[in-house]
């Protein structure tokens, strides 16, 4: 598999990703979709790094795991935020500020 | 070689429609696990074997245990039985498909070359940069001849050491607002 598919995987990702983030109702759902869009980055940095035979890509990529960590971090503060308050996970519950 | 290569591309294509299409919030943190552990395969053929470490460790162990314990903590059967599909499921599927079809298409028609892009732009500004850029690939060859962890350490302790620190910063900051935020007095 070439460059070429390897950058069409991580595109794959990526529109799973944002159609779980768009579609689902569940919010620990919508983040596991977020770690898909993660993930075809990931997939791209280091494909490109391959292909280049250059190493930031493969920096990058743990920089990319670093902030998802912390993007899991803050999500689940959310869901227990959203959990205690709303007693649902659902996204929909979450609809005070609509006027 | 080709064959497993797409089986591998198709495993972690179908761990990810599984974690956008189950209808249980644990079959999609599994079926992610399964994923990202493909995906740290695809890293150990790429040759990335530092990355593909980090994404197990990492994503496998930390990240996943995090997302288990909040499926332990909101799942329940009220849950599942209630509709997974928000209303706006259809139209996002059009519009991701019609992304898909058309980026894809552009994306396998491209065609990517393995010079790398600091030698090309360097010859275009003249010969000056040229040469330092060509003692830069050069320090890269003799760099690729030693392990791929120690590569990455040292781009990670020189070239990029301020990142790294940004990035330590930014995990105690999300580590005290995911305690603040999960606090019983919001």
């Amino acid at each position: 598999m070439g460059t070429s598919g390897l950058v069409l995987l991580g595109f794959l990702l990526f529109c799973l990703g944002v159609f779980g983030v768009l579609s689902r109702r569940n919010f620990i759902v919508v983040l596991l979709s977020a770690e898909l869009i993660f993930a075809g980055a990931g997939i791209n940095f280091v494909a490109f790094s391959d292909l280049w035979r250059n190493l930031t890509g493969q920096v990058f990529t743990v920089f990319l795991i670093a902030v998802a960590a912390g993007e899991a971090a803050v999500g689940l503060g959310l869901l227990v935020a959203l959990y205690r308050l709303k007693h649902s996970a659902n996204v929909d519950a979450a609809r005070d500020l609509k006027g | 070689m080709a064959f497993l290569w797409i089986l591998l591309a198709a495993f972690i294509a179908a761990c990810a429609l599984g974690v956008v299409l189950s209808r249980s919030p644990i079959t999609s943190a599994v079926s992610l696990l399964a994923g990202f552990l493909g995906v740290g395969i695809l890293y150990l053929c790429l040759r990335a074997e530092f990355v593909a470490a980090a994404q197990v460790l990492v994503y496998a162990g930390g990240i996943m245990v995090l997302y288990l314990i909040g499926v332990m903590f909101t799942d329940s059967e009220a849950l599942r039985l209630t509709r997974q599909a928000h209303f706006q499921a259809w139209p996002a599927f059009f519009l991701v498909l019609a992304l898909f079809l058309w980026m894809g298409h552009r994306l396998y028609r491209s065609e990517f070359t393995a010079e790398p892009p600091v030698l090309r732009v360097a010859v275009a500004a003249g010969a000056d940069q040229e040469a330092s850029a060509k003692t830069a690939l050069a320090e890269r060859a003799g760099l690729a001849k030693e392990s791929n962890p120690r590569q990455v350490s040292v781009a990670l302790f020189r070239d990029f050491l301020y990142p790294f620190e940004a990035a330590s910063v930014l995990l105690t900051v999300a580590v005290l607002g995911g305690v603040f935020l999960a606090k019983k007095e919001v």
